[in-house]
C-alpha cells in the first residue's frame, strides 16, 4: 500500500466491536440449536430423541442474552427501547425488537409447555418453597389431563413449525443487516443472510454436540451412540453448506475482481491471514471436516467416534466464531478511502473488553447449569454407567 | 403418574397414540416409526421448510424512503443542466439546499477545518470535514495525505519533493448529504432524518448509539461522539444555515472553494456556479445522490 | 361427558397464558403510546423539534459583516484587494468575546473595551482577537506548498525575501516591509 495509504479520519475507530462479533454468534446458536430440536419435533428424527429437550434449553438460554451484547455495546442504552417505539421499516436493525420479542415468547411457550408435565408433578408433589415455586411455573393449573396433553404436543409441533422460520429469520435478519451495506464490499452481497444461517445451524449442532457429551460425561452416563452419530452426520453437512458458501463468495470476489478487490485481498494476506487462514480455514473447517469424515463411518468403534465428535464440535464452534469475527471486525480493518487499514483495539476492561465479552459468553452457559438442575432435561430410563464412555 | 412426552409417529395403525402419549400401559398400542417413508418424507419436509424459510429472509424490505427525484444522470452533470434535471425541491416553494467544493481552487489553508471544529465543538481524533491531498507523482504512483488542522502553509512540516510531482491537489470533504442517503435507510429508530430543506440531521434526543449509520455511510463522514454518545456528522451548520448565515466551513474558506446556497432558487451563487462547469459526485456508481457535487474532481478520489 | 367443558378444562392452562401475553401486550402498547415524543410525525417519520433544538445553538463564528459594523474603515481599505474574501477571523482570531464586550458596550454609551491580545504564535489556540505582523499569518496561505493551484499567488519563503532584497529577512515582521495586511497588493 505504501505511497498511496490513507485512512479517512473516522475510519480510524472501529464502531463495531467484539459485541456485535457475539450478537450474532449467540443468535446463531440459538437457531442451530432450535434446529436439532425441531428434527426431533417436526421432522421425527427419533435417535436425537435423547437431546431434544436439551436443544430446546440450549436454545431458551442463549435466547435469553441476546440482547445482552447489544445493550452493552450501545452508546445509549438507556434509549434502547427507541427500536420498538418508533421503528423504521426499512432498517434491518429496527426488526430486531419485534422479532427477538416474538422468538422469545415463541421458545418459552414451547419449552414451558414440554416440560409442563414435570412442572405440574414437581409441583404436586414437592413440600414448601420448592414445590410452590413449580406451582407458579404452571400457572395454577395442576393436572395435565389427557385432552390437555394432545393439545399440548399438538402445540409443541405447530411452534416448532413456526419456529424454524423464525429461527431463520432471527438469524437470517443479522445476515441481511450486514449483506444490505452497499458502502462496504466485505459485506455487500445478497448470500450474507444464506452463510449465517448455514454457519449458525452448523455452530447450533456443534454447541449441542459438545454439551450433550459434557452432560454425559458429568452424569456418569453413557452417551446415546446412534444420537451423537446423528448429530455428527448433520454437523458434518452443515459444516460443508456452510464453508461451501463462504468459499463460494470468497471465489466470487476473487474472481470477478472488482474495483475494490485489491484492498480485500490484502485485507486478507495480511490482517486476516491468522484469523481467517489459520483458525476459519485451517483449524475450524479442515479439521473437523477430516475429522467428521472418520467419525461418521459405522466402522468407527464408539469411543473414538465420541471423541472425534466432540473435538469436531469445538472446533467448529470456533469456526464459526472466527467467521463471525472475520466478518464484522475484518469489514472495519480497512478504511472507506480504500487506502488503508487500522487496527482493531481489544482491551480487556470495559462494556466492550474482553471481560464482558467472556461473561456474555458464560452467562447461558451458567443459565443452562441452573436450568438443568430445574428441569428434568434427561429421560428417566437411561442407564448409568461406571466407566462413561 | 409420569408420561413420558413422545411425539405424534407416523404409524397410521396406532389409533390411541394420536395425541402422542405412549404410556408404559402394556394395552396400548406401541408407538413405532416406518423408517424406509421417513427418510423420504424427511427430504421432503425438509426441503419445503428450509425453501420458505430461505424465502422468508429474502423478504424485500422497503427500499429507500427518499423523497428525491430521479437519480439517472445525477453522476456526471453537464453545465447548464443543473437546475432541470436534479432534483431541485421538496415540494412547492421550499427551500431546498447544495453546495459545491471547487477543486480547483482549493488552498489547502486549513481555515474551514479550525471554523467548523470551533463552530461545531467536534472533539479531537474525530472530524465532520477534512481536507485530503493527492499528489501524483511523475513515476505514476499517487499519494494521498491529510491537510494538517492549521494547514501545511507556515506548519514546518515536512512536503513532498516538488521535483518529482507531476500535480497534486486538494479535496475538501464533508457530509455530502445524499437524497438517497444510507444512513437514513438504515437508522433503527428514525434519529437519522431529512429535515425539509434536504439537511441530513440526527436528533440528539432519538439516537441510541447503534453506528449502524457509521457503517452504512460510504463516504465515512459519521462517527460516533464520545461526549454526547450520539452519532455525529456535519450539518451543513443547521443552526447557521437557517438563520441566513453561512455554514462556518463555507463562511472561513478564503479562496471560495467551497460554495453553498439554494437549489431551488435558480438564481442562487450556486446555482450560477453549477452551471458553469460540469461537476461530478463522489462514489456515484453507489447510487446516494448526492447534494454536494465537486468541480474538478478525478477518478482517484474515493 | 361434557365435551365443551372438557375443552375448556383441558385448555385452561392456555387460557390463563393467553391472557398473560394479551395483559403484557396491552400494557406495552400503553407504554408505547406514552413515550412517542409529541412532535413525532408532524413533518415525516421523525421527532420535529429536534430540527428547532438544532437550529437554536448559538453561531460562534462571526461574519465579516459584524466586525465591520464597527471597523468600517478596514472595507475601505480592502475594496479592490482580493484580501476582501479572507475572513477576519484568519488573522484577529475569532473575536467572540471581544464582540460582545463592543456590543454590550455600544447599548450601554461606556466605550471601555478589553485590549486585543498579542498572537502567542500556536496556530492552535484560536484565542480570542490577537492583532498581528507575523510571518506565519501570511505563510499560512502564501507559501508555496504541493497541491496548491496554480492561479494562487504562492511563494518560496527564502527565495521571494531574496529577490525582492528585503531587509530583515530574519525578523518575523518581514512581510509587512512592504505588504499591508488588508491590502497587500502592490
Amino acid at each position: 500500500m505504501g505511497a498511496a495509504e490513507f485512512v479517512f479520519p473516522n475510519d480510524h475507530h472501529v464502531a463495531w466491536s467484539i459485541m456485535i462479533v457475539l450478537y450474532p454468534y449467540i443468535t446463531g446458536l440459538v437457531a442451530g440449536a432450535f434446529i436439532v430440536s425441531a428434527l426431533y419435533h417436526v421432522f421425527e428424527r427419533e435417535v436425537l430423541q435423547p437431546v431434544a429437550k436439551l436443544a430446546l434449553v440450549t436454545a431458551l438460554c442463549f435466547c435469553a442474552f441476546a440482547t445482552l451484547p447489544l445493550l452493552l455495546h450501545l452508546h445509549h442504552p438507556e434509549r434502547a427501547f427507541n427500536i420498538m417505539f418508533t421503528p423504521n421499516a426499512t432498517s434491518a436493525m429496527a426488526g430486531f425488537g419485534f422479532i427477538y420479542s416474538f422468538y422469545m415468547l415463541l421458545l418459552l411457550m414451547e419449552v414451558w409447555l414440554v416440560f409442563r408435565p414435570e412442572l405440574v408433578d414437581r409441583g404436586n408433589s414437592l413440600p414448601g418453597l420448592p414445590g410452590a415455586f413449580y406451582r407458579c411455573l404452571t400457572l395454577g393449573v395442576t393436572k395435565v389431563t389427557r385432552g390437555s396433553a394432545m393439545i399440548d404436543s399438538w402445540l409443541i409441533r405447530a411452534l416448532a413449525i413456526l419456529g424454524i422460520p423464525a429461527a431463520c429469520v432471527l438469524h437470517g435478519y443479522v445476515g441481511f443487516l450486514f449483506g444490505a451495506v452497499k458502502a462496504n464490499p466485505w459485506w455487500s452481497t445478497a448470500l450474507m443472510p444464506v452463510i449465517f444461517l448455514a454457519s449458525a445451524v452448523a455452530s447450533g449442532i456443534a454447541a449441542l454436540l459438545v454439551l450433550y457429551l459434557w452432560f454425559c460425561w458429568r452424569r456418569k452416563i453413557t452417551a446415546d451412540a446412534d444420537c451423537v452419530r446423528e448429530l455428527s452426520r448433520y454437523l458434518w453437512i452443515a459444516l460443508i453448506v456452510a464453508v461451501s458458501l463462504e468459499g463460494l463468495e470468497l471465489l466470487h470476489m476473487a474472481y470477478e475482481s472488482g474495483p475494490e478487490w485489491h484492498v480485500l485481498q490484502t485485507l486478507l494476506t495480511t490482517k486476516l491471514s491468522v484469523s481467517y487462514g489459520l483458525f476459519q480455514v485451517l483449524i475450524g473447517s479442515v479439521c473437523p471436516f477430516v475429522l467428521l469424515c472418520i467419525a461418521t463411518r459405522p466402522q468407527v468403534p464408539v469411543a473414538l467416534m465420541k471423541k472425534l465428535s466432540v473435538i469436531s464440535g469445538l472446533l467448529v464452534l470456533i469456526q464459526v466464531f472466527s467467521m463471525r469475527w472475520n466478518v464484522v471486525i475484518g469489514g472495519q480493518l480497512f478504511s472507506k478511502s480504500f487506502r488503508g487499514f487500522v487496527e482493531y483495539q481489544l482491551p480487556w476492561e470495559g462494556r466492550e473488553g474482553l471481560f464482558a465479552a467472556g461473561c456474555v459468553l458464560v452467562l447461558p452457559l451458567l443459565a443452562l447449569e441452573l436450568l438443568s438442575r430445574i428441569l428434568p432435561l434427561w429421560n428417566e430410563t437411561e442407564r448409568l454407567d461406571q466407566a462413561g464412555e | 403418574m409420569t408420561h413420558e412426552l413422545n411425539i405424534i409417529t407416523n404409524n397410521p395403525e396406532s389409533e390411541t397414540c394420536q395425541g402422542n402419549c405412549c404410556c408404559s400401559n402394556p394395552q396400548e398400542k406401541e408407538c413405532g416409526s416406518h423408517e424406509s417413508n421417513s427418510r423420504r418424507e424427511f427430504l421432503q419436509t425438509a426441503s419445503t421448510v428450509i425453501l420458505g424459510s430461505m424465502s422468508l429472509t429474502l423478504l424485500p424490505m422497503p427500499v429507500t424512503n427518499s423523497t428525491a427525484g430521479n437519480a439517472d444522470d445525477a453522476g456526471d452533470q453537464e453545465p447548464g443542466t443543473a437546475t432541470s434535471e436534479e432534483k431541485t425541491s421538496n415540494n412547492d416553494g421550499q427551500v431546498w439546499f447544495g453546495f459545491l467544493v471547487d477543486i480547483e481552487k482549493c488552498i489547502g489553508a486549513g481555515k474551514c477545518l479550525t471554523a467548523c471544529r470551533i463552530e461545531n465543538n467536534v472533539p479531537a481524533g474525530y472530524a465532520r470535514t477534512w481536507v485530503e491531498r493527492y499528489v501524483h507523482l511523475k513515476d505514476g504512483s499517487v499519494r494521498v495525505d491529510k491537510v494538517p488542522e492549521q494547514g501545511y502553509a507556515g506548519s514546518n512540516l515536512p512536503d513532498v519533493d516538488a521535483e518529482l510531482v507531476e500535480r497534486a491537489y486538494f479535496v475538501p470533504k464533508l457530509c455530502n448529504h445524499c437524497s438517497d442517503a444510507p444512513c437514513n435507510q438504515v437508522c433503527p429508530v428514525h434519529a437519522s432524518i431529512t429535515s425539509p430543506e434536504g439537511v441530513e440531521l440526527v436528533d440528539p434526543e432519538r439516537c441510541i448509539g447503534c453506528a449502524y449509520c457509521v457503517q452504512a455511510c460510504p463516504y465515512g463522514v459519521r462517527f460516533i461522539n464520545p461526549e454526547t454518545n450520539n452519532a455525529d456528522k456535519c450539518t451543513w451548520c443547521y443552526h447557521r444555515i437557517m438563520r441566513k448565515e453561512q455554514p462556518a466551513c463555507v463562511e472561513s474558506c478564503p479562496v471560495g472553494a467551497r460554495v453553498f446556497g439554494r437549489l431551488d432558487d435558480p438564481n442562487s451563487e450556486l446555482n450560477l456556479r453549477l452551471a458553469e462547469v460540469p461537476t461530478h459526485v463522489l462514489k456515484d456508481q453507489l447510487g446516494t445522490n448526492p447534494k454536494l457535487r465537486y468541480v474538478g474532481l478525478s477518478g482517484e478520489v474515493k | 361427558m361434557n365435551p365443551q367443558g372438557d375443552f375448556s378444562r383441558d385448555t385452561r392452562h392456555l387460557q390463563i397464558l393467553l391472557v398473560l401475553i394479551v395483559l403484557v401486550g396491552v400494557v406495552a402498547l400503553f407504554i408505547r403510546s406514552k413515550m412517542i415524543p409529541l412532535s413525532y410525525g408532524q413533518l415525516g417519520a421523525y421527532r420535529a423539534e429536534a430540527l428547532n433544538e438544532i437550529a437554536a445553538h448559538p453561531s460562534k463564528l462571526q461574519s465579516d459583516a459584524t466586525c465591520l459594523q464597527c471597523h468600517e474603515d478596514v472595507q475601505e481599505e480592502r475594496a479592490d484587494s482580493p484580501h476582501v474574501a479572507v475572513h477576519c477571523m484568519h488573522c484577529h482570531g475569532i473575536g467572540e468575546n471581544h464582540v460582545a464586550q463592543a456590543r454590550s458596550a455600544a447599548k450601554s454609551q461606556e466605550l471601555v473595551v478589553s485590549p486585543a491580545e498579542e498572537w502567542d504564535g500556536d496556530f492552535a489556540t484560536m484565542i480570542d482577537l490577537f492583532i498581528t505582523e507575523d510571518r506565519a499569518t501570511c505563510l499560512a496561505c502564501h507559501q508555496k506548498v504541493v497541491g496548491m493551484p496554480d492561479t494562487f499567488r504562492k511563494i518560496n519563503v527564502k527565495e521571494h525575501l531574496e529577490e525582492q532584497e528585503a531587509d530583515d529577512v530574519g525578523s518575523a515582521n518581514v512581510c509587512f516591509e512592504c505588504h499591508s495586511g488588508h491590502s497587500p497588493g502592490l
